[in-house]
């Protein structure tokens, strides 16, 4: 039997205790210790993309050497010194967000993740391209999870870009929308129009709510979901509100039955 | 064992106290809309109200493609990891019974989870309708 080994560390002076492969950011979560980020999810793999995570680590072995490391990224380690929050860290991030506004000085989150720091404008030049994609790699990410990996980044350095392939409708897209949901500075947009949705250059055919007709999820979705699960298709036909409503009036009808039948009625009505 | 969430219909008045606990126990606004119970009236003093069934083999489960759906072992509920959570609201369309929902406030998905062991929909019901035990 292996036992989990745990390791002891520091994060703003305050001693905590973590499980050895965790990773700064989990912990810092954990305590309740705030960290920015933007390209962070649970469910999915850390890259590093944001930089917005950036802290400060020192030990006390390495003769008083310090760095910046991405808490998303880094791995803790037994007496590991961690300051989510200096002078430098300050200055880090600030350049940080002041970079992310000359690449989408559009985008309405970031200017205002900036402002809240003290980045009012940028000081670098400003893109030429006009996007408000960070390049966070959520949406690529979410969608490999989702078992799909119909979108993916093209291109590099500068030119590197959130893309389709070959700029045509992906195959593999199944309209899920996850990846529109997903991102943070709302740059994926997707329309539902009527029972047709639009991503990515599709225009997928929702299903609709077999009781309401309120479109449900695309078909090719259903299609999808129903095999990677292993549920019947059916499972997917009925929208929440619906399904409530089918499930409380068979309890209801099954349980007035059964008071019709013992002749607790007259109880019922008084 | 683990302990049941027993619904006594006949002994609902649908006075909704259950679904306003439930909101501020598990949001600060409380807000009724995404109360993880609800009340139903049907007249005649005949209501009804339905929380998760907390299935065995659990549809919301099956489909959540980040496995944010977990089986609470203590309490037998299935809970919501939060931060795991896409959004994707799969589960709510998968599950038969439509009770679980989507906060669209937050972006993640919402069930009943027993408040981990103590609900307080059954502290709060004053007619017994709600009991856990």
């Amino acid at each position: 039997m292996t036992a989990e080994k745990t390791v002891n560390l520091q994060i703003n002076g305050r001693f905590l205790q973590a499980r050895e492969g965790m990773t700064i950011l989990e912990v810092a979560r954990r305590e309740g210790i705030p960290i920015l980020s933007l390209c962070h999810h649970d469910a999915l793999e850390p890259v590093g993309a944001c930089r917005l995570c950036l802290v400060e680590i020192t030990h006390p072995d390495w003769k008083g050497w310090k760095g910046l490391v991405t808490a998303c990224l880094y791995p803790v380690e037994e007496g590991l010194c961690v300051t989510t929050d200096n002078e430098d860290v300050r200055n880090t991030r600030r350049t940080v967000l002041d970079l992310l506004l000359a690449r989408c000085p559009q985008s309405a989150v970031i200017q205002e993740l900036a402002a809240e720091h003290g980045v009012t404008a940028t000081s670098y030049r400003k893109s030429e391209v006009e996007t408000t994609c960070i390049l966070c790699g959520l949406c690529v990410r979410v969608c490999a999870v989702k078992g799909c990996s119909a979108i993916g980044t093209a291109g590099r350095g500068i030119r590197k870009a959130i893309s389709i392939p070959f700029k045509q409708p992906p195959p593999d897209c199944i309209g899920c929308a996850s990846c529109a949901h997903i991102c943070p500075t709302g740059t994926i947009k997707y329309r539902d129009e009527g029972d047709i949705r639009k991503i990515w250059g599709h225009s997928f055919k929702m299903v609709k709510c077999e009781s309401c007709g309120r479109p449900i999820m695309p078909e090719k979705q259903l299609e999808f979901e129903a095999n990677k699960s292993g549920l019947h298709p059916d499972y997917f036909k009925v929208c929440p509100a619906c399904a409530q409503q089918q499930t409380v009036q068979t309890i209801r009808s099954s349980f007035d039955m059964r008071t019709v039948q013992s002749g607790d009625s007259a109880q019922l009505a008084g | 064992m683990t302990k049941t969430l027993t619904i006594t219909p006949s002994r609902c008045l649908a006075c909704r106290t259950c679904e306003l606990a439930c909101s501020f126990k598990h949001a600060v606004d409380g807000r009724p809309g995404i109360s993880r119970i609800r009340a139903f009236m049907f007249g005649e003093g005949r209501n009804q109200v339905l929380t998760c069934f907390q299935c065995d083999e659990a549809a919301c489960v099956k489909v959540c493609p980040v496995e944010a759906l977990s089986r609470n072992e203590s309490t037998g509920a299935i809970e919501v990891n939060t931060a795991r959570c896409i959004g994707c609201g799969l589960c709510s369309i998968a599950c038969p019974f439509g009770h679980m929902s989507h906060d669209r406030a937050s972006g993640v998905a919402v069930k009943c989870d027993l408040c981990g062991g103590e609900p307080v929909c059954a502290a709060f019901c004053p007619t017994r309708t709600l009991e856990y035990g």
